[in-house]
């Protein structure tokens, strides 16, 4: 089975290393983004299995990388967990809107988020199977 | 009424003695009962004389008492203080005088009791015109505006906010339909659901209605708290409509600002603690698996736990300064000697990065009034961002000028570093801001420079100031009045 590709975007450079460490460690093959321009850029070309990125980020916010990601045909479809350091900053309806597969508020467990990613990857390849 | 009754009986007994005697007379000096002629008759005839004469006498002795009886009947009348009319020996002026006091007597009491109302509804019209002045004074003085209307939607009362508010003369405007008044130009959103309110509230005779209504006018909104209560007249019906506009646009900003802060708190204070917990959690979990990936990961929740901690002694100090709790402990204070201490401290973080500091000329006086502690902070705050952001090999210039004519010292930090995007340069002194190009190039709390701000500018009455072009540098600096003897000796 091909490595899955994971797309981290954060401009906290101690969260990106730690979360490529972790997912790394379990067979993820890892590349990162320290703003949204640049993440969404990768995303096109890289195509990443899943996309995990900060709410907050200089340029373009988590919320508006999604939405450009989901105005694409190529990354309409990557699923998306997004991290967030601000209480209530993406609202139920946003989330829904957006396809947003996961809200995980920070401070996060690597572990939690390795979980979420598995999940939500095995959900994905459920369905495709369909 | 006896007396009239026994009155009638003698004055017709005297009529009647007195028309016999006549009549007696009359036939016997006209011959026709010459028979008759006698002494006895004649003495009949003087005695009934006598009688009618005594009668005749009596009558006038009588109605002379009945005059002067009805005279002081009327006279007392006439006398304002007494209200009843006093007894007196005659039988039928006593009765007509009971009679009168009966009569008259009610009818005095009766314009006692008016005069007493008449004097009840002056006081209480002076009371209402003493509580309308205050009420008029209360509504003309109040900051709020108040309109008040009545059934049929006319004005009935404004106060001076209310006129500037919707701008119309609220003196002259009674009386006028007060959608004539609010709500006409097209452009001011708001009055028209303002005007809608009024009216609704009226038609469903709400007793106290509120709503949040926004008005914008040339661009500029305000948003106000609209009371509405209706005036109740009889039987329950409506006959007015009393709003109040409280304007709350700053108590918005301000709540605004408070949930933008503790956000903003949040997000800075989550941001370490996330890489602590994941770092240890990592840690624990083994998933370091040699020993300088182990070093690398303590390192980072070192660092972390810093900042932290550096990010919680500034939020605490900035809030400390805000709320004026901080006690500001000033006296004369030399620049140049603050400005050597704190270089000592920062010269061996430049030395790392091969940064060149070129020193200050000194000057004979430069002694400011202000807390020393505090004007360290700012200096160190100033010197570690200049070098943070000056890249290996650049150079930080510090220098102190001295403006004796404007009473002024003024120190700059100039860098040869990465410098500010001009459309971010006025958020510089801004809490969290942080450049977002700079942030790879040095971490921070993004509240050093609003410390700066807030000590020289809010505990020290100086200004704080900033040049910068990207890629070239930037100057940062601030100045603070010079140490007077005056403000020395207050």
């Amino acid at each position: 089975m091909a490595e899955r590709k994971v797309l981290v975007a954060d401009d906290e450079i101690h969260i990106v290393h730690v979360v490529t460490i972790k997912l790394r460690n379990n067979g993820y093959e890892v590349i990162s983004a320290e703003n949204g321009a640049d993440a969404f850029a990768m995303a096109c070309e890289e195509k990443p299995d899943i996309i995990v990125t900060d709410f907050q980020m200089p340029g373009m916010t988590g919320v508006e990388l999604v939405r450009k990601l989901r105005q694409n045909e190529t990354t309409k479809d990557i699923p998306v967990i997004m991290l967030t350091a601000r209480g209530f900053a993406v609202e139920d309806k946003e989330k829904e809107e957006l396809e947003i597969s996961e809200l995980l508020s920070k401070p996060f467990s690597p572990k939690e988020l390795l979980r979420s990613i598995e999940d939500i990857l095995y959900q994905k390849a459920v369905m495709q199977n369909k | 009424m006896k007396s009239v009754r026994n009155l009638y009986v003698i004055v017709t007994s005297v009529a009647a003695g007195s028309l016999f005697a006549a009549g007696f007379a009359g036939w016997c000096y006209s011959g026709a009962g010459e028979g008759l002629r006698s002494a006895g008759y004649v003495f009949v005839a003087l005695v009934c004389c006598f009688a009618a004469a005594a009668g005749v006498v009596w009558l006038g002795w009588h109605w002379l008492r009945l005059v002067r009886g009805i005279t002081s009947i009327t006279q007392q009348l006439g006398e304002k203080q007494s209200s009843r009319i006093k007894p007196s020996n005659n039988k039928i002026i006593n009765e007509l005088s009971e009679e009168i006091n009966k009569h008259f007597g009610g009818n005095s009491n009766y314009i006692e009791e008016l005069e007493k109302q008449v004097k009840d509804l002056q006081l209480k019209i002076q009371l209402l015109r003493r509580q309308k002045g205050n009420t008029d004074a209360i509504i003309y003085g109040i900051r709020d505006a108040v309109i008040v209307i009545d059934e049929f939607d006319k004005l009935l009362m404004a106060n001076e906010a209310a006129g500037k508010l919707f701008n119309f003369d609220y003196k002259s405007s009674q009386h006028k339909l007060i959608s004539e008044l609010v709500g006409s130009e097209k452009t001011k959103a708001g009055e028209n659901e303002f005007v809608d309110f009024l009216c609704q509230s009226r038609q469903s005779k709400s007793r106290h209605t509120k709503r949040e209504i926004v008005f914008s006018n040339e661009g500029k909104s305000r948003t106000f708290d609209c009371i509405v209560s209706c005036v109740y007249g009889e039987e329950e019906r409506v006959c007015g409509v009393v709003a109040v506009l409280h304007d709350i646009t700053r108590e918005k900003e301000i709540s605004q600002m408070k949930n933008d802060f503790v956000n903003h708190v949040s997000h800075e204070l989550k941001t370490p603690l996330a890489s602590i917990i994941a770092y240890s959690e990592m840690l624990v979990d083994g998933e370091a698996d040699d020993e300088h990936t182990r070093k690398e990961f303590y390192s980072v929740i070192q660092s972390q736990a810093k900042r932290l901690n550096r990010l919680i002694e500034d939020i605490l100090n900035i809030s400390r300064i805000e709320s004026g709790l901080i006690k500001v402990e000033k006296g004369p204070v030399s620049l140049t000697i603050l400005i050597e201490e704190q270089l000592q401290m920062i010269r061996s973080y430049a030395e790392e990065k091969k940064i060149e500091i070129i020193g200050q000329k000194p000057i004979v006086f430069d002694q400011v009034y202000a807390d020393r502690d505090m004007i360290s902070q700012v200096i160190v705050n100033l010197l570690s961002n200049a070098v943070k952001y000056t890249p290996c090999g650049g150079s930080i210039t510090i220098e102190t000028e001295v403006d004796e004519i404007a009473g002024l010292a003024r120190v700059s930090v100039t860098d040869t570093g990465v410098g500010i995007p001009k459309d971010e340069i006025e958020h510089i002194f801004d809490k969290f801001y942080r450049v977002g190009a700079n942030k790879k190039q040095a971490e921070g709390t993004g509240l050093g420079l609003n410390l700066v701000k807030q000590i020289v500018e809010k505990a020290h009455n100086g200004r704080v100031f900033v040049t910068s072009e990207p890629g070239v540098g930037s100057t940062f600096g601030f100045e603070l009045p010079l140490a007077t003897a005056e403000a020395v000796k207050t």
